[in-house]
This record gives structure tokens, C-alpha cells and sequence, in this order.
């Protein structure tokens, strides 16, 4: 394929964040189009690099054909919404109905979660799988919640092992599942805040005791109703076309979300945890992005020093 | 899919466009642009780039259906057809291109209403 093609055909795939299924399709359509239309130039009498010219400036730039092919092919159907919802809904569950109180019905959940998680990653991780992806990350937290619990000097000696370690595993997570798209990665890491604000409106000293428990109890509607919220927001993620709005949907509904969390846990929750709360939330949303602006930018400059001087 | 002073008046008929094109004849996507252009006159003029997401969201509403076919110098086309769908889709939009046409050329014909 002659490079100039061959280039353009890249960066739109890479731009319209193509799955493998789809992307080949059309990018073999698109490549047959090209080439169709370059015969049919060069027959004119165009030379070569006139002819890719043209061809490419009426096939359009690599942004606008990227958007449209985005647009088409992102949204999700409706059994990818009750997929990728489904997770929140058992988490709200658990509250709503108070399930929580029961062991069996809190191992089942968290069962259902890391078997579908392990399936969606095995499975190349559909967009579906993000969001059962994220609580599997529950756990990490729950070890450094655990660690709390241990002897003074014990946890003066493992959290400083734990946080680097619980922050390295957080960031290759990231890293992997942000090659194929950034929002994704934020979507996972979506319920991770809001989990966090409940936790402070419960345990503000971050242990978890009786009355913590008590707290739980009375908060367990407004819990309940987070997670409802966060399943709204990923349905909606997954019908939605454009990409702008996604990223609007996840900002905006992230926010309200920990506005409800810290308005139920009034007195728990000052003004400061809010803000802190609210800098964790973009954090989260914004830090696949900055991943997979440094990666391209490190990989920019191998390429650059890859290639020999030219005079 | 438009660009140009055009783009709103063509924006909500590019699906009739397309399905009108395929009406009589199962074509790929470059045989779809050159057929729109000649019979246009030149009038539709588009980025062409753009014609595949369209074609796939007729094919995910079932108005259309691709099929690739190797041809004899061992290249691919992905040709597209008609579903029953489609037609039916068809003739609905004709009727309502037909009224509205109607309409339009009664309202910008001169003198033809009493007061």
C-alpha cells in the first residue's frame, strides 16, 4: 500500500477508536474507495502524487471522517446497556433492599462482578465490561482499609509498601485499558469517588465500627440511589453518539452524584471534603487522558529519535 | 455529509438519497458517489469519506444490506442492496418528497391564491 494511504487509513482508525471487528470492515472499504477512485485519476492523467492528492482532499480530513465513523459506529445496543448498567444495579441493590445485612447475598454480587469482569477482560474487554472492570477495583481499596486494623506500628510499616504498590497496579490497569480508548478508563474508575465519599460519610476517622455500620443503615436509600444514578449515566454513555457529550455526561454526572452523596451526609461531609471529593472526580475522569497523552507524546519522541537526520 | 450553503436543505434527505440510488441496482460505495453526482448534475457534492458511516447506519436500521464480492483481479467491493425495509422506507419517503414538492411549487407559484 503506498504510505501516504497507508498513513491515512491509520489515523482515522486511530481517531474513531475502531474495535478490531468493525475497524478492519471499514477501513477495507474505505482503502477500496481510495484505490478505485486513484485508478480512475491516473487513467485521467493525473500523475500519482496528484491523483493521491485530490483523492484524499474529496475523501475529507482524517478528523471530520473519524467523527462521522465514530458517531456511527459507538453506540451501544440495548443489551450493552443493561450489560454495562447491570453492576451499579446490583450495588444499588444491595442497599435499596438491604441486602448488605446478608453475607450470601454480598458474595454472590461481588462473585457475579469478578467472574463477568475476568469474561469481559478475556473476552477484549467490549465496552460493556468497563464498568463491572471498576469494582473489581474495590478490593485494592478494601486491603488498604484493612490495613488500618493492624497494630500501630504494623500499619505505619504497610501502608507506605501498600500505597506505591496499590497506585503502580492502579496505573498499569489505567494504561491498559486506556489503549483503546481514555473515556473508558474513566468510566471504570467512575464509582471509585463516590464509593470513597461514602465511606468518609460513615467512617470519617476511616474505621469501620459499630455505629459506622448504624451510619450505613441510614444512608442506604441515598447509597443505593448513587449507584442508580451511576446506572443511568452509563446507559446513557452507551446510547450516545458523540464523544463530547459522553465526556459531558461522565463530568456532570459524576459531580452531581457527589453533590447527593455530601448533601445526605450532611455533617459528615464539610465543604473542604467536597472540594477534595471534587478533585478526586476529575482526577479520575482526567488522568487516562493525561496516560495516553504521555504515552503518545514519549512515543513521539522515539519516533523522533528513531529517525536518521535528513539534510 | 454536505458541505457548502446547501448542507441544511440536503441534511434530512441523505438517507433518501441513498436509498434511492440503490433502488434499481445493488452498487459499492464509489460507484454510489459517482452515480450521485451524475445524476445530481454536480449538485451533491460531499466529502466522500463520509458515505460509509451513513450507508452503516441504514444497514443497522435494516434499510440496507453489504455483502463483500471478490472481483477477478483478487480486489473486494462491499456492494449494497435493498432490504424489503428499505423499500417500503422508500416509497413512504417518494410520497412525502412528492407532497412536499407539491407544496413548496403551489406556494412559490405566483398570483395562484384568492384573497
Amino acid at each position: 500500500m503506498i504510505p501516504e494511504l497507508s498513513q491515512y487509513l491509520e489515523k482515522i482508525r486511530h481517531k474513531a477508536k475502531l474495535e478490531d471487528d468493525d475497524g478492519s470492515a471499514i477501513i477495507s472499504e474505505l482503502e477500496a474507495h481510495i484505490e478505485d477512485k486513484l485508478q480512475e485519476l491516473t487513467e485521467a492523467g493525473l500523475s500519482k502524487e496528484e491523483a493521491m492528492h485530490t483523492c484524499l482532499g474529496e475523501m475529507g480530513s482524517t478528523r471530520l471522517v473519524a467523527r462521522h465513523i465514530y458517531e456511527a459506529y459507538s453506540q451501544g445496543t440495548w443489551k450493552q446497556v443493561l450489560l454495562a448498567a447491570m453492576p451499579h444495579i446490583l450495588f444499588g441493590l444491595l442497599f435499596v433492599l438491604n441486602w448488605w445485612h446478608y453475607p450470601g447475598w454480598l458474595f454472590i454480587v461481588l462473585m457475579a462482578i469478578f467472574a463477568t469482569a475476568i469474561y469481559g477482560w478475556w473476552r477484549g474487554k467490549p465496552t460493556w465490561a468497563f464498568s463491572w472492570l471498576g469494582y473489581s477495583l474495590v478490593p485494592v481499596l478494601c486491603v488498604g482499609g484493612l490495613l488500618l486494623y493492624l497494630p500501630r506500628g504494623w500499619s505505619l510499616l504497610a501502608l507506605p509498601v501498600y500505597f506505591p504498590l496499590a497506585l503502580w497496579w492502579l496505573y498499569r490497569i489505567i494504561a491498559h485499558t486506556s489503549r483503546r480508548d481514555w473515556i473508558f478508563s474513566s468510566l471504570m474508575l467512575l464509582p471509585l469517588p463516590i464509593m470513597l465519599g461514602w465511606f468518609l460519610a460513615i467512617s470519617p476517622n476511616g474505621k469501620l465500627t459499630e455505629y459506622s455500620l448504624q451510619r450505613v443503615d441510614y444512608f442506604a436509600p441515598w447509597i443505593g440511589m448513587s449507584f442508580m444514578a451511576m446506572a443511568l449515566t452509563i446507559a446513557a454513555f452507551i446510547r450516545l453518539r458523540q464523544r463530547r457529550l459522553r465526556i459531558g455526561l461522565l463530568a456532570v454526572s459524576g459531580c452531581l452524584t457527589l453533590t447527593l452523596v455530601v448533601y445526605y451526609g450532611t455533617g459528615r461531609l464539610n465543604t473542604l471534603t467536597f472540594l477534595g471529593l471534587l478533585i478526586v472526580m476529575w482526577g479520575v475522569l482526567l488522568v487516562p487522558l493525561l496516560e495516553r497523552r504521555l504515552r503518545s507524546g514519549r512515543l513521539l519522541i522515539w519516533k523522533h529519535k528513531d529517525t536518521p537526520a535528513t539534510t | 455529509m454536505q458541505v457548502g450553503p446547501k448542507r441544511d436543505l440536503i441534511k434530512g434527505s441523505s438517507s433518501y438519497l441513498l436509498l434511492s440510488l440503490l433502488e434499481r441496482q445493488p452498487m459499492y460505495g464509489y460507484q454510489i458517489v459517482k452515480e450521485l453526482t451524475t445524476r445530481s448534475q454536480g449538485y451533491f457534492k460531499f466529502k466522500e469519506g463520509t458515505l460509509y458511516p451513513a450507508l452503516h447506519r441504514l444497514e443497522e436500521s435494516g434499510l440496507i444490506s453489504g455483502r463483500w464480492q471478490m472481483l477477478p483481479n483478487g480486489r473486494q467491493r462491499r456492494y449494497y442492496h435493498l432490504t424489503e425495509k428499505g423499500e417500503a422506507k422508500l416509497a413512504l419517503e417518494k410520497s412525502q418528497w412528492q407532497d412536499f414538492l407539491t407544496a413548496i411549487n403551489l406556494t412559490l407559484q405566483p398570483g395562484t391564491s384568492r384573497p
